[in-house]
């Protein structure tokens, strides 16, 4: 019998914000409890999908690109992932270091799609190490590291960024990538950051409230004229750290169906606009 | 902004650096070709200066926490409620 195809079955995305796993704590109890109960309601939809692999989409925060090298997507194919990147952020995030599993043939076949497909991000071959970028919600999305991930990086830390329109169509890329082999079956696509915050900045631990609701109302609503109009400067009026969007963008990309959103609160104790959402698939 | 942006990322890899840079920082800047500005502001650890000038805040946050900078410190230094 001939194996059928890979499917996209499910997407998620959530914040990363290292408060969620360092200092839970904090928070109001409340907002804690949304927060966490949202990741548990998440984590139960993944495993009852079973998924053969994970598209893990994210930034990360110059742990391995910098200025002097610094793509607006990368695409990862090691077998094996370094996470957090050293003791002292693994003791900061409250994650023990461990080697996070990678799905290298799927990731393979990733890298080689997106370039008959004209996307031209950078090949990570080996030697990717994690930050919170992926070791903060993955604690709680599958603690015991069971999915075999394809990491996905996106710039979000500096600009000029890749348009929110590309990382939707680089989401489009990834679906058909995945329904063109037969390595992976079950594929979950999640995409990790936001919402509004500041790092660094003197706004840092302000919440812009109303760009995250606007933001979900628009994730929400599945209206892609909508969730693609976003400029470079609207997003700014959130933070530098809200372009981490644009890895939701790539999510929904991936399934163009409209999100759940599982949980906001916007939580200044983890400097943060907090959020989790599950494509409604 | 190529020297000092390298040297916030190197110093945020590496602690051996990050521990010779507070100890000496002048043979460092050197070695990076930082000058004028740019080297006052990093020799001073004056964040809010290097931000004003555009480097990168995330960068200039990581060094300064791999520099032993206290968290609360840099935030008040950044809104300038400190020096």
């Amino acid at each position: 019998m001939a194996q059928t195809t890979g499917r996209v079955v499910g997407a998620f995305t959530a914040s990363h914000s290292p408060g969620i796993t360092g200092w839970p704590e904090r928070a109001e109890p409340a907002k804690r409890a949304a927060v966490e109960s949202a990741f548990a309601e998440a984590r139960s939809r993944i495993d009852a999908l079973a998924p053969d692999a994970v598209v893990a989409v994210s930034v990360e925060h110059f742990t391995n690109f910098h200025l002097g090298n610094l793509p607006a997507f990368a695409v990862a194919t090691s077998d094996s992932y370094l996470g957090p990147v050293t003791k002292e952020m693994g003791e900061f995030l409250n994650v023990a270091q461990h080697q996070y599993p990678g799905h290298s043939r799927l990731g393979r076949h990733m890298y080689e799609f997106a370039l008959e497909s004209d996307f031209d991000p950078a090949l990570v071959e080996g030697g990717l190490e994690f930050d919170e970028n992926f070791c903060v919600p993955f604690k709680h999305l599958d603690p015991e590291s069971k999915y075999p991930l394809v990491p996905i990086i996106v710039n979000g830390v500096n600009p000029p960024w890749p348009t929110v329109r590309r990382c939707h169509d680089f989401g489009r890329m990834i679906r058909r990538a995945v329904e063109a082999q037969t390595e992976a079956q079950r594929v979950v696509v999640i995409g990790t950051g936001g919402l509004s915050h500041w790092v660094g900045l003197p706004e840092s631990g302000q919440i812009n409230t109303e760009f995250d609701r606007d933001f979900i109302g628009r994730f929400e609503s599945g209206d892609e004229s909508r969730l693609l109009s976003y400029t470079a400067e609207e997003i700014d009026a959130a933070g530098n750290g809200a372009h981490e969007i644009r890895t939701w963008l790539v999510a929904a990309g991936s399934v163009q169906v409209p999100f759940d959103v599982l949980a906001y609160e916007p939580v200044p104790e983890w400097l943060t606009g907090t959020a989790v959402a599950a494509a409604r698939v | 902004m190529y020297s000092l942006h390298k040297l916030l990322w190197d110093i945020r890899k590496d602690p051996d650096l990050a521990d010779r840079y507070r100890a000496d920082p002048d043979p460092i800047l050197d070695s990076y070709g930082i000058s004028g500005e740019d080297r006052t502001a990093m020799r001073e650890l004056d964040f809010k200066a290097m931000y004003e000038r555009g480097f990168n805040p995330y960068l200039i946050y990581f060094c300064a926490i791999q520099l032993k900078v206290d968290r609360a410190d840099y935030y008040a230094q950044i809104r300038g409620e400190k020096n």
